[in-house]
């Protein structure tokens, strides 16, 4: 199934589409020939514990996911299968958090915080590995990103090929129309946050273009 | 070691008055013109009749140019050294009609910190309310600003 594993509703503070905008976005997707099974949240520098998006997923036959995206020290993370124990352990809000410790506490915690955009420019993962530090405990990273600049793509490709590392695709959508550009295909059937979990350690997944996906399949 | 800003907290929960606001066909004019609008509603009370209004409406993001007149203290954020203004929303909740009495009441939203592809950044939110005459409120306004590095 495909899954688009980072984008923002208007509950993030630089975003201007509502939820129910992007799934009758990804009904247009739909009529073109795409595959696009569902979306994940990913608000910044938050958790929306109070959102419930459940009534709109059913109407709209789009699995909607929460998770969160946060900025740490070394550029931001995806967290998925957020629980309010890890709220309580990490400040969500802590711009200068340690991505080591944001990632050990998400495993404790039954989730799992992977790098976003890691090729991006001043920000990304790709820089601070440049400048000799060292992220152990990284397997995956976002090796797609449809907010990404031109190179920056190619960049988190070739950490994903140097260092064996898997990816995942998100569009990184803050504008509706950006909804589902980049996306995540599983072989899982997922259904909730924690089967997402499950189905990232699983590790039977790929990144994959939105213009790829028509009526299911992979163009390339 | 989370990053601690230091700023003037004291500021939440205090509303900072401004107005009234005078809305006059002529600030209605000049408020269509700096966006083109040409919506009957706004040009005249006829027009805005036809539209089921009981006269001339303002353009909805009136209230923005307005907040501008708005003076707010400030927040004294210990970071950076550049303040640039970060962008405004605004949600109309009822009409503005000519010859409205505007007042705005003012508060404190939120001060946080972002990073980005430009570094990090704080940003100061604050939030403004504008009512008529009658109490009745007529627009929300949230205005950013933000401090870099």
């Amino acid at each position: 199934m495909y899954l688009d594993m980072h984008s923002h509703s208007v509950s993030s503070d630089d975003s201007r589409a509502t939820v129910e905008q992007y799934v009758k976005w990804i009904q247009v997707l739909r009529k073109r020939g795409h595959t696009v099974d569902g979306i994940v949240l990913t608000e910044h520098r938050k958790f929306d514990f109070d959102k419930d998006y459940s009534a709109l997923a059913s109407q709209y036959n789009v699995l909607v996911l929460k998770g969160s995206e946060l900025d740490t020290r070394y550029g931001h993370f995806l967290v998925y299968g957020v629980t309010p124990a890890l709220t309580r352990e990490i400040d969500f809000s802590d711009v200068r958090m340690d991505a080591r410790a944001l990632m050990q506490a998400a495993r404790r915690h039954d989730a799992i915080a992977l790098p976003a955009h890691p090729g991006r420019f001043g920000i990304g993962l790709t820089d601070y590995i440049a400048q000799g530090e060292s992220f152990d405990d990284v397997e995956i990273v976002e090796r797609l990103n449809g907010g990404s600049r031109q190179g920056e793509n190619e960049r988190a490709d070739e950490l994903c090929q140097s260092h064996n590392l898997l990816g995942i695709g998100g569009s990184d959508a803050h504008l509706t129309s950006h909804i589902a550009t980049c996306m995540t295909d599983f072989e899982a059937d997922i259904r909730n946050e924690s089967n997402l979990v499950d189905a990232l350690l699983g590790k039977a997944f790929q990144p994959v273009w939105l213009e790829d996906i028509v009526n299911g399949a992979s163009g390339s | 070691m989370a990053m601690e800003l230091e700023y003037d907290r004291s500021l939440y929960g205090v509303e900072h008055k401004a107005g009234p606001f005078e809305i006059t066909d002529e600030i209605i004019d000049r408020a269509n013109s700096s966006t083109g609008e040409t919506g009957p509603a706004f040009l005249s009370d006829e027009g805005a009749r036809e539209a089921g209004y009981r006269g001339r409406i303002a353009p909805p993001t009136l209230c923005c140019i307005l907040v501008r007149q708005v003076s707010l203290p400030d927040v004294k954020v210990k970071f950076g050294r550049t303040q640039m203004h970060a962008g405004q929303r605004v949600e109309p909740k009822a009409p503005v009609y000519a010859g409205d009495r505007l007042t705005a009441s003012s508060h404190l939203k939120d001060v946080y910190t972002k990073t980005g592809r430009s570094g990090t950044m704080v940003f100061i939110v604050w939030e403004t309310t504008f009512s008529n005459q009658d109490g009745q409120v007529v627009a929300e306004v949230q205005e950013s600003f933000a401090k870099r590095e």
